[in-house]
């Protein structure tokens, strides 16, 4: 047939069903009708001839059945049916419609919103030319490289195809408007032509750019170019001031360029670094090496490579090449995200099979209820094919139904996530719904229908028909398979929810370990404010400690400050700096294992402001200037591992190398401290100095822009953050050409510590609620059901004298062997999977004793409420009525 | 004694419906009784299997049908054999030969 034509007959077919059906229909009756003529004219009886004719056709609606199939060729037709049926039989029971598409939208919109991150997160490739052959060389995976060892490393390597530097720099943007500080990053030439990405105007850094002298260039990003200059286009080739100097913009970078992807994040410019007078550096360290893998070599091989050459390097300069690791980009950005992301994909996809679980049972029910109606379309020859084929498209009508309505959950999700997510988790900003995630929330959709569809579909065709139409929907117990199938969706249902608790359990015990560490500080009522003079009339080394105090005083004045002070980098914010030190009177120990220390640098009064108590000796003070002899302010930690049983008190250390300069600045130690977190909330203990900064000459006096702020901390008996404005106008009324950013309450700053693990906890938690409250819904649903089934049997024992605590017993047991069964099996699961999550939590074991025997507790209790409702129902029912009834 | 109607090979039902249409159009019943009068009572056609390759065999084009009157004034549905149809039969009809033929010294060779 020409396909013209094959189109209008399917047409027909899908579309005008009724005509095509009417004609099928009106074809077979003629047919019998003729038939049954044929057997008069020989000689039967009208009625004879016509239940034989009947009989030899065989069924008027068998034959259409397979007319229909044939015409379509494939089931579409009916697959049609099915749906305009299923979408018919839904408003006939809206009670159960609307129950299951809303168990399946939660089910799949959660899911949906959680893979809407991983995707983001995870599976999308990193914005850059072929981003798998990116690597990133780094001492233990995180800590940067010195300059002289970076680069032995280019000029030994063959693996890379290039290899490029970056350095950290926050300078301030002046001229025009407001000046700010902006995060910008030094990059050697290599860098943005190693990621493949154009720019968008002008170009990026040429080889000869990092020489000393030529590197006042600068290339802008999108967000900056459109924020400061209104996506001015001429603003190529002209200069912008940064800490005070001309820099040349060379180039635009295109919208939704991003670089790094990780530690100095939302770079809004790049300028070139200079790496040449820092050529024989090897302590210095603060580069970050990236590299492009050549075309053909391996991540291992480029391993390898880079273990030979720092080997051999370590050999010639003892400590300066230790523990250097070589990984892809992705993996540096992700890694320490990716378990998380994937404990909570999987405890997203539980909640999901808890609400196909409930949703199965649910229709079990709804097809015992419909019996006779399987039983009717059976007798009238409905094969069993083509009934679980009618009973799956009703399932996939409520499925994607349900995918409808999650993803639109997943779209308000989305957003939530979000707005709720950490800002450090990388990449939150590129989470949207795009095909990839619509594609996977049909494809949830489809096999969740299917998951739920198929036990019921296959059950309820399975079907004795004489015996169905005979007992109808009167059945006085039930059959003992369709409970059994039942009971082992209920048991799976605590089973996947006693995991889910524990999950959450195991996260609230560490979080509750995590809130409980002592910081070493008070956070309550302080203000943190980071002042930067880079490029100021205040830099000069005569007036900057000379700003930093007056600022300080004029702090100092406003009512409600209870005392005020500063130091370079707040714990928990920011770098930490190791510096190695030399203990005077001890033997020199051998290269790269001198003791080092974290290292701060304070104004008088810090310890105060920031609430660290002082254990012994006395504060860093004014008089403690260039004109003193060093003093240094060590913590309990260092006080404890150098000077073991002594007093540390009165003891000098410098921080020059003994080797080189033959006479040191000798500190003497006049105080300990406290411990306090560093970078880590969490991490291990650390020793650390406090060096005065009005001894500090690179303090003083460099103009370098991590030289030239310093964060200032106020402590307050208000509310510090109402003090923002104050504290502003007050830095402000000195010079309004500095520079004032991160103003944040110190409670904020402890709080963003710990955002991932609140953000993983908050989510596991609400996973866990939601899959409790399904798996509550589904025990009272299926504890009511047989209740309402068991009327006549219960009926009947009241009758014989059973009391109400036998039929309360009675009703109850049934409820709690399914679900102690079920959380016996979530038990065994949850030893097993709970270990998948060990690297989230924080001083609790993944098998915490205490956690399991709680959650199973919660559950069980959750399960007795459950059953005991539709238990005290039972009780109620008059043996009179429930007899008679039947 | 009478030998019970034999089993149709999966496609040689649509040959037999194109040979009993080649001398006129008929309605279902007819195209059943046709096919039994020139097999000499060995296939007989139930309505199961006739109207699924009735509009199998039309979809295919071979077929053209319309709404007609029988013999005793009943409104029928009437095939009748298009243009394309007759070729296939043709080509089927040599098939068959061949086939048969085949079939026949396969069965006979030792």
């Amino acid at each position: 047939m020409p396909l013209l034509a094959r189109f209008a007959s399917l047409w027909r077919d899908v579309f005008q069903r009724s005509r095509v059906d009417s004609d099928i229909d009106e074809e077979v009756r003629a047919y019998a009708r003729m038939l049954a003529e044929e057997k008069e004219r020989a000689g039967m009886g009208a009625e004879e001839a016509r239940r034989a004719a009947a009989i030899e056709v065989g069924g008027v609606e068998q034959v259409k059945e397979r007319v229909r199939d044939v015409r379509l060729g494939t089931f579409l037709g009916t697959v049609a049916a099915d749906v305009r049926y299923g979408l018919r039989a839904l408003p006939r029971n809206p009670g159960f419609a609307v129950a299951a598409v809303l168990a399946l939208a939660l089910g799949i919109g959660a899911t949906a919103a959680i893979f809407s991150v991983v995707n983001a997160v995870l599976l999308r490739p990193l914005p850059y030319r072929d981003p798998d052959r990116l690597a990133v060389i780094l001492h233990r995976r995180v800590d940067p490289v010195a300059p002289a060892n970076f680069l032995d490393w280019k000029r030994q390597s063959t693996a890379f195809e290039r290899m490029g530097a970056a350095d950290n720099w926050v300078p301030n943007l002046t001229g025009g408007a407001q000046p700010e500080s902006v995060q910008a990053l030094r990059v050697t030439s290599d860098i943005l032509p190693m990621l493949g990405v154009r720019p968008l105007a002008g170009r990026v850094f040429l080889p000869e750019e990092e020489e000393p002298g030529k590197e006042h260039e600068v290339v802008l990003s999108h967000r900056l170019w459109q924020r400061r200059y209104a996506g001015d286009p001429k603003i190529v080739g002209q200069a912008v001031l940064l800490n005070g100097e001309p820099y040349t913009v060379v180039g635009l970078m295109p919208r939704g360029f991003d670089f790094p992807p990780f530690w100095a994040t939302g770079t809004e410019l790049w300028v070139p670094d200079v790496v040449a007078p820092r050529a024989a550096n090897r302590t210095g360290q603060s580069l970050r090496v990236f590299a492009r893998l050549k075309r053909g070599a391996t991540l291992d091989f480029a391993r390898a490579e880079i273990a030979a050459i720092t080997t051999r390097l370590e050999k010639q300069f003892p400590g300066s090449n230790r523990d250097v690791t070589v990984n892809s980009l992705k993996e540096t950005v992700v890694g320490n995200v990716r378990p998380a992301l994937l404990v909570l994909l999987a405890a997203v996809a539980f909640v999901l099979l808890i609400s196909c679980a409930n949703v199965a049972h649910m229709l079990l029910a709804r097809a015992a209820a419909r019996q006779r109606e399987v039983a009717v379309r059976a007798a009238l020859g409905a094969g069993r094919s083509r009934m679980i084929r009618q009973f799956l498209t009703e399932s996939l009508v409520l499925a994607l139904l349900g995918g409808a309505g999650g993803t639109l959950l997943a779209l308000w999700g989305t957003n939530l996530l979000i707005s709720l997510g950490p800002e450090h988790l990388p990449r939150i900003e590129t989470v949207a719904l795009d095909t990839r995630v619509l594609a996977f929330t049909l494809a949830i959709s489809l096999l969740t229908g299917i998951a739920f569809g198929l036990a019921p579909a296959l059950k309820a065709s399975r079907r004795d028909l004489t015996e169905s139409l005979r007992e109808g929907e009167r059945g006085a117990t039930e059959g003992f398979q369709r409970s059994r199938l039942r009971n082992v969706l209920i048991a799976s249902e605590f089973a996947l929810a006693l995991v889910l608790l524990a999950g959450a359990g195991l996260m609230i015990r560490s979080f509750a370990a995590l809130e409980s560490i002592d910081p070493g500080f008070d956070p309550r009522r302080v203000l943190t404010l980071t002042v930067s003079v880079a490029g100021t009339r205040e830099a000069d080394p005569s007036l900057r400690a000379g700003f930093y105090r007056q600022a300080l005083e004029r702090i100092r004045a406003l009512p409600s400050v209870a005392s005020a002070s500063a130091i370079n980098h707040l714990p928990l914010a920011g770098d930490i700096w190791g510096w190695s030190f030399t203990i005077q009177g001890r033997p020199t120990p051998a290269p790269g294992e001198s003791p080092s220390a974290a290292y701060r640098v304070v104004l008088p009064g810090y310890f105060a402001a920031m609430g660290i108590p002082i254990r012994s000796g006395r504060d860093i003070a004014e008089r403690d200037d260039l004109n003193a002899p060093g003093a240094v302010v060590i913590n309990e930690c260092l006080a404890k591992r150098h000077w073991p049983g002594e007093d540390p008190l009165g003891k000098w250390i410098t921080f020059d190398d003994t080797d080189k300069i033959a006479n040191p600045t000798w500190l003497t130690v006049v105080g300990v401290v406290k411990n306090t977190v560093q970078s880590d909330w969490a991490a291990a203990q650390e020793g650390k100095v406090y060096l005065p900064y009005l001894q500090h000459r690179r303090y003083l006096e460099k103009l370098d822009s991590h030289y030239s702020y310093l964060t200032l901390v106020v402590r307050t008996s208000l509310e510090p953050a109402a003090l923002a404005p104050a504290v502003r106008r007050a830095v402000w009324s000195l010079d309004r050409s500095v520079t004032i950013s991160q103003v944040q309450t110190m409670e904020q700053v402890v709080t963003q510590a710990n955002a991932r693990p609140r953000f993983y906890l908050l989510l596991l938690g609400t996973f866990a609620a939601v899959a409790l409250i399904l798996a509550a819904v589904g025990i009272y649903g299926v504890i009511s059901y047989s209740v309402s089934r068991r009327r006549h049997e219960i009926g009947l024992r009241m009758a014989l004298g059973a009391g109400e605590r036998d039929v309360l017993r009675l009703v109850v047991r049934q409820g709690m062997r399914v679900a102690l069964m079920g959380a016996g099996a979530g038990l065994a699961g949850a030893l097993l999977l709970t270990r998948l999550m060990s690297t989230l939590l924080y001083g609790v074991g993944s098998t915490d004793p205490l956690t399991f025997s709680l959650v199973t507790l919660v559950l069980t209790a959750v399960a007795l409420v459950a059953s005991y409702i539709p238990a005290r129902r039972a009780t109620r029912i008059d043996p009179l009525v429930a007899l008679r009834h039947d | 004694m009478e030998q019970p109607p034999a089993k149709l090979l999966q496609g040689t039902l649509d040959l037999l419906i194109l040979k009993a249409l080649t001398l006129s159009q008929l309605h279902g019943l007819g195209i059943a009784r046709r096919i039994e009068q020139i097999s000499g009572g060995t296939f007989q056609v139930k309505p199961g299997s006739l109207f699924p390759a009735l509009h199998r065999i039309e979809q295919a084009g071979w077929l053209t049908s319309s709404w007609g009157e029988s013999e005793n004034g009943r409104r029928a549905k009437y095939y009748r054999l298009s243009k394309a149809g007759r070729r296939q039969l043709r080509i089927e009809t040599e098939e068959w030969g061949r086939v048969s033929l085949a079939i026949a010294s396969a069965l006979r060779a030792t």
